[in-house]
């Protein structure tokens, strides 16, 4: 029978908090370049020119039709050899998840701003608002109350996928935890001491959408 | 400067890269079948009236579904041998890993499934005297499966994807394949490239296939659309 020991872990917190700080940064980093271009992305989606529905489409296609690790070693390994300069595992990482969660979540602004009633519209401009405004002004503000529990989830896989940065080796929780794991030969204890981690970031999170998505279903 | 592509390097290895697709798809497959099986076990656990069955139940399905997926990878490859004693190869840990992931998702779609059916159907299928059991096998399930097949399609894709992890254990997967040939002929650029149109090509395929399931099933009169 083994015998948990967990001093060798807490030892270490010098370690964990430099991976937890990593995986804040790159979570963060990807979360506002993610959001942002998804919602250009979705604009793109909606609209009726051929010069943004296309390229919008192909985009999302492309990136909700491969895998994230694939994403990020490409951009770690491939494209440099087509750039003068050397891409950081920082960088290849916030690229690799950043552009998949923008596909992603270009289909939840897609579906938020095309489920508001064409009347609001209408309205807006009868008004005298210009596309921008009545976008800004009208239409966002009601499809983002709708979007809020889809794009809270968003922010979960976001958090989960920064783990797949520990394979071009950032320093973020997983890759302490291996670096913990095979200093200290505790893998049962450095490896259960990150999930345990995972899951206490997580899991007020996935309660909070929970309780997002059933206050969405009483308003509705 | 302009880089000389060359993608003669990758040809000459076209067959571990067909290797390693064959692999990908025995761990999504494998991974699928104990996921669906193990999801409706624990879909009907989380179901059950008595707490001892539906909380144990419930804790598995929001563990797996809360932490990511390469730590549980790590924990089921690194850490779980040592603490049984087992021998542990990476096709193992990876089929382990995925199996309870995609069942603790599967089960709430099961869940989902099974609570969308309305109460009269469990009515009258005991009015004519079907036990509990009967009822869900013979009535409540195969109405609900028929609306569960969209998010079932999803997380069969989202599975695919997801198993391109086992790649950091070393199983030789179609990721893990190209990574090699990457290394061994100095063509990261091409190889990578022809790693990610394969995924691009076989995963289109799915959700074409998918889609055109969806439409189908909404023509014959149960609206699937969630």
């Amino acid at each position: 029978m083994h015998k948990w020991d967990f001093a060798s872990v807490f030892a270490n917190t010098d370690a964990l908090l430099a991976g937890a700080a990593g995986t804040l940064r790159i979570f963060a980093l990807c979360l506002v370049l993610g959001l942002s271009l998804g919602l250009i992305v979705g604009l793109g989606r909606t609209s009726r020119s051929r010069w943004l529905y296309w390229p919008a489409s192909a985009f999302v296609e492309f990136f909700r039709n491969t895998p994230v690790l694939v994403q990020i070693l490409w951009f770690y390994f491939a494209l440099p050899m087509l750039l003068p300069f050397q891409i950081g595992p920082l960088a290849a990482a916030a690229l690799g998840i950043s552009l998949n969660s923008a596909a992603f979540s270009a289909e939840i602004f897609r579906g938020g701003i095309q489920s508001i009633d064409p009347g609001q519209w209408d309205g807006a401009r009868a008004i005298g608002m210009g596309w921008g405004q009545a976008m800004r002004r009208i239409i966002l503000p009601q499809a983002l109350k709708r979007m809020t529990p889809a794009l809270t989830n968003r922010a979960i896989e976001i958090f989960k996928m920064s783990t797949l940065a520990s394979a071009v080796a950032y320093v973020e929780l997983l890759q302490q935890g291996k670096l913990i794991a095979s200093l200290n030969f505790n893998p049962i204890e450095a490896y259960t001491a990150i999930a345990v981690i995972f899951f206490v970031f997580l899991w007020p999170l996935v309660q909070m959408t929970y309780f997002l998505e059933r206050r969405l279903k009483r308003d509705e | 400067m302009t880089y000389q592509w060359d993608f003669t390097p990758v040809l000459a290895n076209s067959g571990l890269l067909a290797q390693g697709l064959v692999n990908t798809l025995k761990v999504t497959g494998t991974a699928l079948v104990c996921g669906v099986v193990l999801g409706l076990a624990l879909a009907l656990l989380r179901l059950s009236p008595r707490s001892y069955l539906s909380w144990p139940a419930g804790f598995v399905i929001e563990v797996f579904r809360t932490t990511p997926p390469l730590v549980q990878l790590f924990w089921f490859y690194f850490a779980l041998p040592l603490l049984a004693g087992i021998e542990m190869t990476p096709f193992m840990a990876a089929a382990v890993t995925f199996s309870i992931q995609s069942a603790a998702f599967f089960a709430e779609v099961f869940r989902g499934g099974i609570v969308s059916i309305e109460r009269g159907q469990w009515d009258g299928a005991r009015a004519i005297g079907m036990t509990q059991a009967q009822a869900l096998r013979r009535i409540v399930l195969p109405q609900a499966v028929k609306r569960m097949i969209p998010a079932f399609m999803e997380r069969a894709i989202e599975l695919m994807k997801t198993t391109t992890l086992v790649a950091t254990i070393s199983y030789a997967d179609l990721l893990y394949a190209a990574n090699e040939i990457s290394q061994k002929t100095f063509r990261p650029l091409e190889t990578f490239t022809v790693a990610a149109l394969i995924y691009f090509v076989v995963i289109t395929a799915f959700s074409l296939a998918a889609r055109q399931l969806e439409r189908r099933l909404s023509v014959s009169g149960e609206s699937t659309v969630r």
